[in-house]
C-alpha cells in the first residue's frame, strides 16, 4: 500500500493518492491536499461541497452521481470545476477523504 | 520502434523491462491530434511504485503485484502456476472451456495473420509484445513443457524451451491485461486459433489458482457485486433512490411522467441495467424507462442483490465468479416470475448471460435472455411512439461493442434505428467487423497506477482514429457530434479519451448510448433530451 504524508501524519492512500484511512479524515487534510493542487485557501463554497460528499458517502457508502451533487450545492458544473482544479471526482471527493469511486463508473 | 522480442527474453533479466512504449512510433492520429508534445505523457512509475510494485513489462502497471518477499515466495507462485496449468488442461477442472482452448493451443502456423487484426498491435506502432501470438504461443510451449508427459525433455530436444521462472510468471500475469479479449484475431485466423480465449484462460489460472486478480475485477468487482449488489457500490435502497431523484429531474426536464417500476412481481420482463450507468450516464436508464412506458410494456427492474447491476466481471477473468453472478440474475428473474430478461446496453453482460451462462443456467434457471438491439428495433417500429427525425439532424457514428456485434452476430438492428431517426448517420471504417473500443475485457474498469495512460494511448487509438474518421467532413468543435455506443464499458473508455485528447473541446464530439437518441427524437419530448454535456 502507498503512503503520503499530509498536514504531519502518514496515512494509506491508493495509488492515485486517494485517501484509505476514511475514518481519520480531517480538515487539515483537506486542506493539505488542496495545497498540492496549488490551491491554498479553502473557501465557504469549498467546504460546501467537500463537506456533502463526504456525508452522502458515510451515509451511502458510494459518491453521489453529479446531478446531485449539482442540486445540493446549488453549484453549476463549470463552477465545480473552478473550485476543484481536477474537477469533482478527482479532486473534491480526494480532498473529501473518501476512496475513488471504482467499478463501471 | 520497439526492439524485436524472441519468446525466450520472456524469462530474461526479469528486473527490467522488457518492452517500453516509444509515443514517437505509435499509429499516428489525424491533427490536431498529431503533435506528441500537445498530448499529456504517460505518466512514469515513480520510484516508490517501482520499488514495491512488480514493473518488470513495458512500464505500464495494472495490476499493482507486490514484489516477492524472497526466493522461496517466487518458486511458490511457479509451483501453483504448474498445478493451475494443468487444471486447465483437465476436463473435472475446466469443463466450462476446455475445448476451445485444447482446440486454439493445439497448432499456430504462425502466420501472423492476427496481429495485422490487432488493434493494440497495430496502434503500438507493431511491438513485438503485443502480438496476441506473442502470449499465446509462450503459453502454448508451457503447457507443452509442463503440462504434459515427457514436455520438459520435448521442449529441450525441439529448442522451444521457455524456462518457467518468476520473470515468466510475473509478466505473464501483466501481459494478460494487455488484450482486450475482443477476439478480432480469431475471426482473422485462418485456423480458428482463439488468442483471446488463451488470454482469459490464463487470466482464469491467475485468479483460480494463484488467487491473483485485479483489484477492479475482483475485490472491488465481483466479490463486492455479490456482497452488495454492484461493483461501484451502489446497494440497493441507494440505487432505488438514485432512479427517484432522476425520475423526478427528468419529469420536469422532459414533460412527461416518468416512473421507473421496481419489483414488480408478474412483469413481463425485467430488464437490467449496468448500474454504473445510474451514476455516470444517468441518461440511459432514463431513456429505458421513457422508451418503455411509451412502448406501454409491462415491465421492471429489480432491487435484489445484484438484480439491478447486469454487469459480470466474471466473464473477463474468473468462472466460478462468473457463475455466482450469473446464477443471481436467473434466480432473481424466476422469482419475480417474469417471461424473459432484456438486457440493458453492457455488451459484456451480453456475453455472460447469452452465451457462456448457456452452460451454467440449466433446467429451471434457462429463462429466455433478449438482447438489447432486437427490443428496441421492435419499440421503435412497433408505431406505439411517434419519432420526429429531425431532431437528431447531427453527425452520428456508431460504435459496434464487440461482445454483442462480433461476437453475436447483431449487427443490423441498431442500425436500422439510426437509419431512421438520424438523418446524418455515417458508419466507421470497417465496421461490423469491427475493432474494439480498447477497454473490453474488463480494461475499461480498471485504472491502477498508470494504466489509464496505456488504454487510451495505445488500446484505445485505432478506435479514436476511426471516429476522427469519421467525421472528417465536419472537424471542428463548433459541429456538435455524437458517438452512439451501446455499451457501458465502452462508454467508460470513450469518456477518458476524449478527456486526454480534449476530442470536446478540440472536435465537439461527446459519447452517449443508442436509447437517448431514441428518445431525444420522440415528438412528445418538450426540449431536447441530448444537452451535449452543457
Amino acid at each position: 500500500m502507498a503512503k503520503m504524508e499530509l498536514a504531519g501524519n502518514t496515512y494509506e492512500v491508493d495509488e492515485h493518492g486517494f485517501f484509505q484511512e476514511t475514518a481519520k479524515w480531517n480538515e487539515e487534510i483537506a486542506r493539505a491536499y488542496a495545497a498540492k493542487e496549488n490551491v491554498n485557501e479553502l473557501t465557504p463554497d469549498h467546504w460546501t461541497a467537500v463537506n456533502y460528499l463526504r456525508n452522502y458517502y458515510l451515509e451511502n457508502g458510494i459518491c453521489p452521481m453529479i446531478r446531485r451533487l449539482i442540486k445540493e450545492t446549488g453549484f453549476s458544473l463549470k463552477k465545480l470545476y473552478d473550485l476543484f482544479p481536477n474537477g469533482p471526482a478527482q479532486s473534491a471527493c480526494k480532498w473529501a477523504g473518501v476512496p475513488k469511486p471504482t467499478g463501471c463508473v | 520502434m520497439a526492439k524485436r522480442l524472441k519468446l525466450t527474453d520472456i524469462s530474461k533479466n526479469g528486473d527490467s523491462q522488457l518492452s517500453d512504449i516509444d509515443v514517437a512510433a505509435l499509429m499516428p492520429l489525424p491533427p490536431p491530434y498529431d503533435k506528441i508534445d500537445d498530448l499529456p505523457p504517460i505518466r512514469p512509475l515513480t520510484d516508490d511504485q517501482r520499488e514495491r510494485l512488480e514493473s518488470n513489462l513495458d512500464g505500464i502497471v495494472a495490476l499493482a503485484l507486490p514484489r516477492p518477499k524472497n526466493k522461496e515466495e517466487e518458486q511458490k507462485y511457479i509451483e501453483q502456476f504448474i498445478s493451475g496449468l494443468k487444471k486447465l488442461l483437465s476436463k473435472e477442472d475446466n469443463w466450462t472451456f476446455l475445448q476451445p482452448l485444447l482446440l486454439s493451443l493445439d497448432y499456430c502456423a504462425r502466420c501472423q495473420t492476427c496481429s495485422e487484426a490487432c488493434h493494440v498491435y497495430l496502434a503500438s506502432g507493431k511491438n513485438d509484445l503485443y502480438r496476441p501470438s506473442y502470449r499465446s504461443e509462450i503459453f502454448r510451449r508451457l503447457v507443452n513443457k509442463y503440462g504434459k508427459p515427457g514436455g520438459k525433455l520435448k521442449a529441450k530436444l525441439e529448442g522451444n524451451d521457455i524456462e518457467l521462472n518468476w520473470s515468466t510468471v510475473s509478466r505473464l500475469y501483466e501481459l494478460a491485461y494487455r488484450c482486450n479479449l475482443c477476439r478480432r484475431c480469431a475471426q482473422a485466423c485462418p485456423m480458428s486459433v482463439d488468442n483471446g480465449l488463451i488470454t482469459r484462460e490464463i487470466r482464469k489460472l491467475f485468479s483460480q489458482e494463484l488467487g491473483w486478480a485485479p483489484l477492479e475485477l475482483h475485490e472491488k468487482g465481483t466479490v463486492l457485486q455479490l456482497e452488495v449488489g454492484s461493483p461501484t457500490g451502489l446497494r440497493p435502497a441507494v440505487a432505488k433512490d438514485n432512479l427517484g431523484f432522476l425520475d423526478e429531474e427528468f419529469s420536469e426536464s422532459t414533460g412527461l411522467e416518468v416512473k421507473t417500476p421496481w419489483d414488480k412481481k408478474g412483469a413481463d420482463l425485467l430488464l437490467i441495467h449496468s448500474a454504473g450507468d445510474i451514476i455516470s450516464f444517468p441518461e440511459s436508464p432514463i431513456s429505458f424507462t421513457i422508451i418503455c412506458n411509451a412502448a406501454g410494456l409491462n415491465w421492471t427492474l429489480s432491487s435484489e442483490i445484484p438484480g439491478y447491476d447486469g454487469v459480470n466481471y466474471g466473464v473477463f477473468y474468473d468462472d466460478i465468479q462468473l457463475a455466482k453472478v450469473a446464477t443471481r440474475h436467473a434466480q432473481i428473474a424466476r422469482a419475480l416470475g417474469v417471461k424473459k430478461i432484456v438486457m440493458g446496453e453492457c455488451g459484456h453482460q451480453h456475453k455472460a448471460l447469452m452465451t457462456v451462462a448457456d452452460r451454467v443456467l440449466t433446467g429451471n434457471l434457462n429463462i429466455p435472455r433478449e438482447n438489447v438491439m432486437t427490443f428496441l428495433e421492435e419499440i421503435v417500429f412497433s408505431g406505439r411512439i411517434k419519432f420526429d427525425p429531425s431532431r437528431n439532424n447531427f453527425p452520428v457514428t456508431l460504435h459496434d461493442p464487440c461482445n454483442v456485434v462480433r461476437n453475436l452476430g447483431i449487427v443490423e438492428p441498431q442500425r436500422r434505428i439510426l437509419r431512421y431517426l438520424c438523418p446524418q448517420f455515417r458508419e466507421m471504417t470497417p465496421h461490423g467487423i469491427n475493432y474494439c473500443c480498447g477497454g473490453g475485457g474488463g480494461l475499461a474498469v480498471m485504472s491502477n497506477v498508470n494504466f489509464t495512460d496505456w488504454k487510451v494511448y495505445v488500446a484505445g487509438r485505432m478506435k479514436f482514429k476511426q471516429i476522427l474518421d469519421a467525421f472528417a467532413d465536419r472537424p471542428g468543435p463548433e459541429v456538435k457530434k455524437y458517438v452512439c455506443a451501446p455499451c457501458l464499458n465502452c462508454k467508460l473508455q470513450f469518456r477518458d479519451m476524449m478527456e486526454y485528447f480534449g476530442a470536446k473541446e478540440k472536435s465537439g464530439i461527446i459519447v452517449g448510448g443508442l436509447a437517448e437518441l431514441i428518445v431525444n427524437a420522440m415528438v412528445d419530448i418538450k426540449q431536447p433530451f441530448i444537452t451535449w454535456g452543457d
